[in-house]
């Protein structure tokens, strides 16, 4: 089976701040994957500094394999120290693990991290080291497919001190809203997001401290293949559609003309259905043999706009869609299942379509906007023009 | 029965055919015609040059726009039902 590590992480601002304390540093070689969230001492453009340094200096360091005593001494020899305080000091937690799921958690003053396996949360077997005075916590990691690591700031421990809970919610209370509240499938950036949003909610959306989930999740590979538009050379349709439809994954066809094309090519029929959950995105079409049919421009349009809402760090809305809109049902496609995306990007001209803001300028921006998108979301992306 | 099939691809949508849709799911509604009248919607029939939303009544073309839809019910499906 090949696995594939997905990260993501979401960020709450301490009430009034510009700067978030926290810092999350991600690297990907594409067989070892580095994640680091650092806290740092206090909150605004120190605490950020702090924060900053750590997590890119960790990240650095241990993505080249260097070990973590030299990484800490690296950081406490670097970093500023605080002329109110005295100290220079962040916290950080940083997961280093390959594609088969095998690494190290490495913890420091950051509360502990969680392992969600089978649904349920549950806790890693820890190992002290005292480097430099300092107690470093050391797991050795063996993931599954669908394990989930999740990482946070003490903003989720804190979350609702002094406001709607005495002494904010333990760790204990953390593992059992994420047991009632994941779903099987449920992405690293959806369950970022859902532990994020349920502390806002405590800080009833004013939180106390800059607050930071970041997750891990080892899955399946899950390849999706995409076709935008009619290709240039009309005679030679079926070779490109038989290209399209040749490759292993799921199958979309994004287009009018592009699914009359397919459908005539597996003698099929479209059929268009006529809802329109979503007044701005044309309904969608079906053909038997292709997982989504949905109209071209428009449609990619919207999910554009979906795909800056589901990077944003700061932006709290379920990232599983439950919207029945072409563009929604896109987005859950290729941002939340997919792990690889391939593109076939036809180039040919509909000449009713120039001069209106559905033409083909429109559609190669968007996919090169969508493209970029989704690699930021760390999918392998492939893009071939015909 | 008649079938009448409206566009919903790209230029039409812009054009208006969510609105010729509803609106004609309106009137066939109210005019208890849902029995001799089949609404479907289509991808795109090559025609975005028209001026108006592409619908078909059986294999007639007509070129709808949202504010005619009234007018077109009456003339063409109406008549036709007949």
């Amino acid at each position: 089976m090949e696995l594939f590590l997905e990260t993501g992480y979401t960020s709450l601002n301490k009430k009034g701040e510009e700067l978030c304390g926290d810092k999350v540093e991600q690297f990907s070689d594409g067989k070892h994957t580095t994640v680091v969230l650092a806290d740092g001492l206090g909150s605004g453009v120190k605490a950020n500094i702090l924060a900053t340094l750590t997590s890119k200096i960790l990240c650095t360091m241990i993505s080249n394999d260097v070990g973590i005593e030299e990484c800490v001494e690296t950081v406490v020899q670097t970093l500023p120290v605080c002329k109110v305080r005295g100290v220079a000091y962040a916290t950080f937690s940083v997961v280093h693990v390959d594609d088969e799921g095998k690494g190290w958690l490495f913890e420091f003053d950051n509360p502990e991290a969680i392992l969600i396996r089978d649904g349920k949360c549950g806790n890693f077997d820890r190992k002290e080291h005292n480097i430099l005075g300092k107690k470093v916590y050391a797991s050795r990691l063996a993931l599954k497919p669908d394990d989930t690591i999740v990482l946070m700031s003490d903003g989720v421990i804190h979350a609702g001190i002094g406001m709607l809970l005495n002494f904010g919610w333990l760790r204990g209370d953390v593992m059992k809203y994420l047991d009632e509240h994941h779903e099987p499938g449920m992405t690293a950036r959806g369950v970022a997001c859902l532990l994020a949003g349920a502390c806002n909610d405590l800080y009833v959306g004013e939180p106390g401290d800059d607050t930071t989930v970041a997750a891990v999740r080892i899955r399946e590979v899950s390849r999706v293949r995409l076709m935008v538009g009619p290709p240039v050379e009309k005679d030679r349709d079926d070779f490109y559609i038989s290209r399209f439809l040749g490759g292993e994954g799921k199958k979309i066809v994004c287009g009018g003309t592009s699914s009359q094309i397919v459908a005539r090519y597996l003698g099929e029929k479209v059929s268009a259905s006529f809802e329109f959950p979503d007044k701005d995105v044309p309904p969608i079409g079906y053909i038997k043999g292709i997982d989504l049919t949905t109209e071209g421009v428009l449609t990619l349009r919207k999910l554009l706009e979906l795909s800056e809402a589901y990077l944003s760090s700061s932006d709290l809305s379920p990232k599983h869609s439950s919207k029945k809109d072409g563009a929604s049902l896109l987005a859950n496609m290729l941002f939340e299942e997919a792990t690889h995306v391939t593109f076939f990007v036809g180039q040919s001209i509909n000449a009713a379509h120039q001069g209106l803001p559905i033409d083909i300028t429109m559609k190669l921006k968007l996919v090169e906007s969508l493209t970029e998108n989704l690699k930021k979301m760390g999918k392998v992306v492939e893009v071939n023009y015909d | 029965m008649v079938k009448v099939t409206v566009c919903i691809g790209s230029s039409c949508h812009l054009k208006g055919s969510r609105q010729v849709v509803e609106e004609l799911q309106y009137l066939i509604n109210k005019h208890d015609l849902g029995e001799s009248v089949e609404l479907a919607g289509t991808f795109c029939m090559g025609k975005c040059g028209e001026n108006g939303v592409s619908v078909t009544v059986d294999d007639d073309y007509y070129a709808v726009k949202p504010e005619n839809v009234l007018d077109f019910f009456n003339d063409v499906v109406v008549k036709k039902v007949k």
